[in-house]
């Protein structure tokens, strides 16, 4: 089995433009506000690509759209090469897209263990009434396998039987991430991961996210405000303003642009 | 249409007083997020002491009228914003029961002081007449109108132009941004509670007259407004007034078409309600936004005992259980139907503390399930334990209508739908030859093996039918259900976007839950023998809320507790107790919801006191001495 999944996952690493998350010309309007704005992004599996920008444009606004919890005004979002604009988010999770949350949704009174595995259930209950009821022995042996890897690869085995809401932010940074990990999702939306970790923290997270892009070959779609870890983990990274796509290229390429510059520079100073 | 004036200007009457009621729970709501169950029970408490100064005392009635709505509803609306408060930042179940707790207090409060039989209080307003159309209208009739229509109109002019009223409109939006405009929240929402109990007391002094004075009639009809604010969407005042001006002439109308069908007699009073149902279901959700939802902690009390205590109680307990029949004599009955409660406790608090969803109608799924139990038995011969699952299974689509709005809705606006429907179920559901018939009651035979219908064999039928519910309600919660749900009470959102269709997980909770609580009334009926709708009101779903949260939050010691002190601790009291029990329940409901032991840390103060007494005993020598002193002098 895990054999399996290494060779598949080798395999979508060597093919690095495999279909992964696509977002075609996205507008998207509250009243009269217009939050995002014919934005384009490509980002296949294999890979880490980044979302960046300032406060308010657009970042989140955009990743609700890709998990399905926002209808866009116009445009169209697809994954693995399928249209899933007018797909809920339970089945767009099911097609195997994660997602995490700014300000985590973390099932603060169950265990971390729990949190974790939920990942993998709630996906197998689905929305068939019997699946949501029992599960089968394969479940169960996939769950076990899942859980265990994703604790691991996350580094919380020591917390596993401590409840959620007593956690740190860092921690529970990682149990969502776990979480997400656990879950048999091919593809991750990861909203400002590292927020609220500390440097030492961060570090390990953006090796985790490496890890996961290049052992599963998953593809990963990143806001983050850290420029250091955007900078270290992303292979490509789209930059966003007041809802409008202003730039995209490489790591390198997003440093020497004068216009991200001026965007980052005239709304809040950061090196980038 | 001349046949239908006095209907008009009835309803346009009752109207107005459920617009200013509505207005007053809107008001609240909108500034403090707490949707105030115990509104009515407010204008009840008002119209019981404008009652006293009024009619017992002789007190003029400006004067009397001016002491109600100028000093006990301010004073009640001061202490309605410190519970507010306290209870901002609990989950919406909590919130729920916080309120729905002051609802039974102040109605204890009222039964213990005047009793709870229905006086009548004259029309103290003129009731001398004139003629609209033909039509005889009182001078009442018009004043109540004129007085009720002037507040709306005022409130409405406060909050356009003075700067109180504009800031308890930006209070609700963000109090934050108010705060650094020098405003101060607490003052601008202590203005708002103000306001809404003064008009919940005016409303109950002007509609006492004619519902008479009766705690559960006023509580429960005051609470029409419900239908009202729902029209207004809990959020806009004239909307709301509208809705209630609608609502009054819609009962009022509908008084008039059912005249002489005796099987529709009881939808014109359910007129409020389902409106209320109906609005919830159709309303676009975006309007429906829940105000005040900002839950910072997400406590959920742990059994605090050990496992190797808790094997010792639960062994203990179980051996009791089974002794009771030779332990307690001639109270056997109580336990019998305490065993019922066990499961219906064990039912709603799968639904509430499990899945984190509200119902306020539970009674009514029992009601169901017992005329369906009576009816299955003997009319259609179904052997005895065959027809009490299909009790169950018959309460079960009953549960998956309820799921609907909580499908589309949470916390409060759940609550308000299940209490509308409970509410519905018994005024039009009960009556109908479908459940209890125009009779009112069914009989429920209890099971042909002559032993088991005795009182001790029944009692162990039925404590038989709750172990097995016990056992299957474990089973769900250590199934994969069972971490859905308690995901589902956590963040349903995060569960959707990995994967589950949350609907399903809440049909599916609401479908047991129902089966459970379907086969509790049908043993509650065997157990009575002959069963109607008066055990299964509206009033009992409260009451079960309440006392589910006094016994707590465990899924099985909280059944039992909860079992215990309803049913079976009554038979325990003295007479004279017994009046205090409501009283009881909904204070220390609304103490358990306001979570204050854990707000105080209760347990730790009492902790590092005991520590600490025992420090200063063996590090303050002086003291010692000086007390050792004393005892010699």
């Amino acid at each position: 089995m895990t054999d399996m999944t290494q060779t598949l996952g080798s395999l979508a690493v060597a093919d690095a433009a495999a279909a992964g998350l696509a977002v075609e010309d996205l507008t998207i309007r509250y009243g009269g506000n217009v939050a995002v704005s014919g934005l384009s992004l490509d980002a296949p599996l294999g890979r880490v690509t980044g979302l960046i920008g300032p406060n308010g444009a657009g970042k989140t606004t955009t990743f609700n759209a890709c998990s399905g919890l926002l209808r866009p005004s116009a445009g169209r979002v697809s994954l693995f090469g399928a249209d899933v604009t007018n797909l809920a988010p339970p089945a767009r999770a099911r097609l195997g897209l994660g997602r995490t949350f700014q300000r985590m949704e973390l099932f603060d009174s169950l265990t971390v263990a729990q949190n974790v595995r939920l990942g993998r259930e709630a996906a197998l209950a689905g929305r068939n009434p019997v699946r949501q009821l029992i599960s089968t022995a394969a479940d169960r042996r996939a769950i076990a396998g899942a859980v265990g890897e994703a604790i691991e690869l996350c580094g919380i085995g020591d917390l596993a039987g401590l409840r959620a809401g007593s956690l740190s932010t860092g921690q529970r940074r990682l149990v969502e991430l776990a979480r997400a990990l656990a879950g048999d999702f091919r593809f991750l939306l990861l909203d400002e991961p590292s927020s609220g970790l500390d440097k030492a923290e961060t570090t390990v997270f953006g090796s985790i996210l490496r890890r996961v892009v290049e052992e599963r070959g998953s593809g990963i779609l990143l806001v983050e405000h850290d420029m250091d870890l955007v900078m270290r983990v992303c292979d490509y990274i789209y930059v966003l303003d007041f809802g409008q796509p202003i730039f995209d290229g490489t790591p390198v390429e997003v440093r020497r642009s004068p216009v991200v510059r001026a965007a980052y520079l005239g709304s809040e100073a950061t090196d980038v | 249409m001349k046949d239908l004036l006095p209907f008009i200007i009835a309803g346009i009457t009752s109207g107005s007083i459920y617009g200013l009621t509505a207005m007053g729970l809107v008001l609240s709501y909108k500034t403090s997020g707490i949707f105030n169950f115990a509104h009515g029970a407010i204008a009840a408490a008002a119209a019981y002491l404008f009652y006293t100064l009024n009619v017992q005392h002789g007190l003029a009635w400006p004067l009397a009228a001016a002491v109600c709505v100028g000093i006990g509803g301010p004073l009640l609306g001061l202490a309605l914003e410190a519970l507010a408060r306290l209870l901002a930042d609990v989950p919406p179940a909590r919130k729920v029961v916080g309120t729905v707790g002051l609802l039974l207090a102040i109605q204890g409060v009222i039964s213990v002081i005047y009793g709870g039989d229905l006086r009548s209080t004259p029309q103290f307003l003129p009731t001398s007449r004139f003629s609209i159309g033909g039509t005889q209208v009182e001078y009442s009739q018009l004043i109540v109108v004129l007085l009720s229509t002037g507040a709306a109109v005022g409130l409405y002019l406060f909050f356009r132009s003075t700067r109180l009223g504009v800031a308890m409109r930006g209070v609700v939006d963000d109090p934050t941004l108010l705060a650094l405009d020098a405003t101060n929240p607490v003052r601008v929402r202590r203005a708002a509670w103000l306001i809404s109990a003064s008009f919940a007391a005016a409303s109950g002094i002007l509609i006492a007259p004619t519902l008479g004075l009766e705690p559960l009639l006023l509580t429960l009809l005051v609470v029409q407004a419900f239908g009202a604010a729902a029209i207004g969407s809990f959020s806009s005042l004239p909307l709301t007034f509208v809705g209630g001006l609608a609502v009054g002439l819609l009962s009022s109308l509908s008084t008039k078409f059912v005249l002489g069908k005796s099987a529709l007699s009881g939808l014109p009073p359910s007129i409020p309600f389902l409106v209320l149902f109906v609005v919830l279901l159709v309303m676009p959700k975006r309007r429906l936004v829940q105000a005040g939802v900002r839950v910072r902690t997400s406590v959920r009390d742990r059994s605090g005992l050990p496992p190797r205590a808790r094997l010792a109680v639960g062994a203990g307990g179980a051996l009791f259980l089974v002794a009771v029949p030779r332990l307690v004599g001639a109270k056997l009955p109580a336990f019998t139907s305490g065993a019922t409660f066990v499961l219906i406790f064990l039912s709603l608090s799968l639904l509430v503390w499990t899945s984190g969803q509200v119902s306020l109608c539970h009674a009514a799924f029992a009601g169901v399930g017992a005329a369906a139990f009576g009816q299955l038995t003997t009319q259609l011969h179904v052997p005895w334990a065959l027809a009490l699952v299909l009790a169950g299974v018959v309460t079960v689509p009953v549960g998956a209508v309820v799921a609907i709005p909580a499908i589309r809705l949470s916390g409060l606006y759940l609550a308000l739908a299940t209490f509308g429907f409970g509410i519905l179920v018994q005024r039009v559901g009960y009556p109908s030859s479908l459940l209890f018939g125009a009779a009112g009651t069914r009989k429920v035979p209890r099971p042909g093996i002559s032993w088991l219908s005795t009182d001790t064999g029944f009692y162990y039928v039925v404590l038989a039918v709750a172990v097995l519910a016990c056992l299957l309600v474990w089973a769900v919660y250590h199934s994969r259900l069972g971490l859905l749900l308690r995901g589902l009470a956590d963040s349903p959102l995060a569960l959707s976007t990995m994967g589950t269709t949350v609907n399903v997980t809440r049909v599916l909770v609401f479908c047991l839950s129902a089966f459970l609580a379907g086969v509790a009334g049908g043993l509650f009926g065997a157990a009575v023998g002959n069963i109607g709708g008066f055990g299964f009101g509206p009033f009992e779903s409260l009451t079960w809320l309440t006392v589910l949260a006094v016994a707590g939050t465990s899924q099985f010691g909280a059944a039992f507790l909860a079992a215990g002190l309803l049913a079976v601790a009554p038979s325990y009291e003295p007479g004279s107790w017994n009046q205090y029990q409501t009283l009881v329940f909904g204070v220390v409901a609304l103490v358990v919801a306001l979570q204050l032991p854990q707000r105080y840390d209760l347990r730790g103060r009492v902790a590092r006191a005991a520590r600490g007494s025992a420090h200063r005993r063996v590090t303050s020598p002086l003291r010692a001495r000086t007390a050792l002193e004393g005892v010699k002098a």
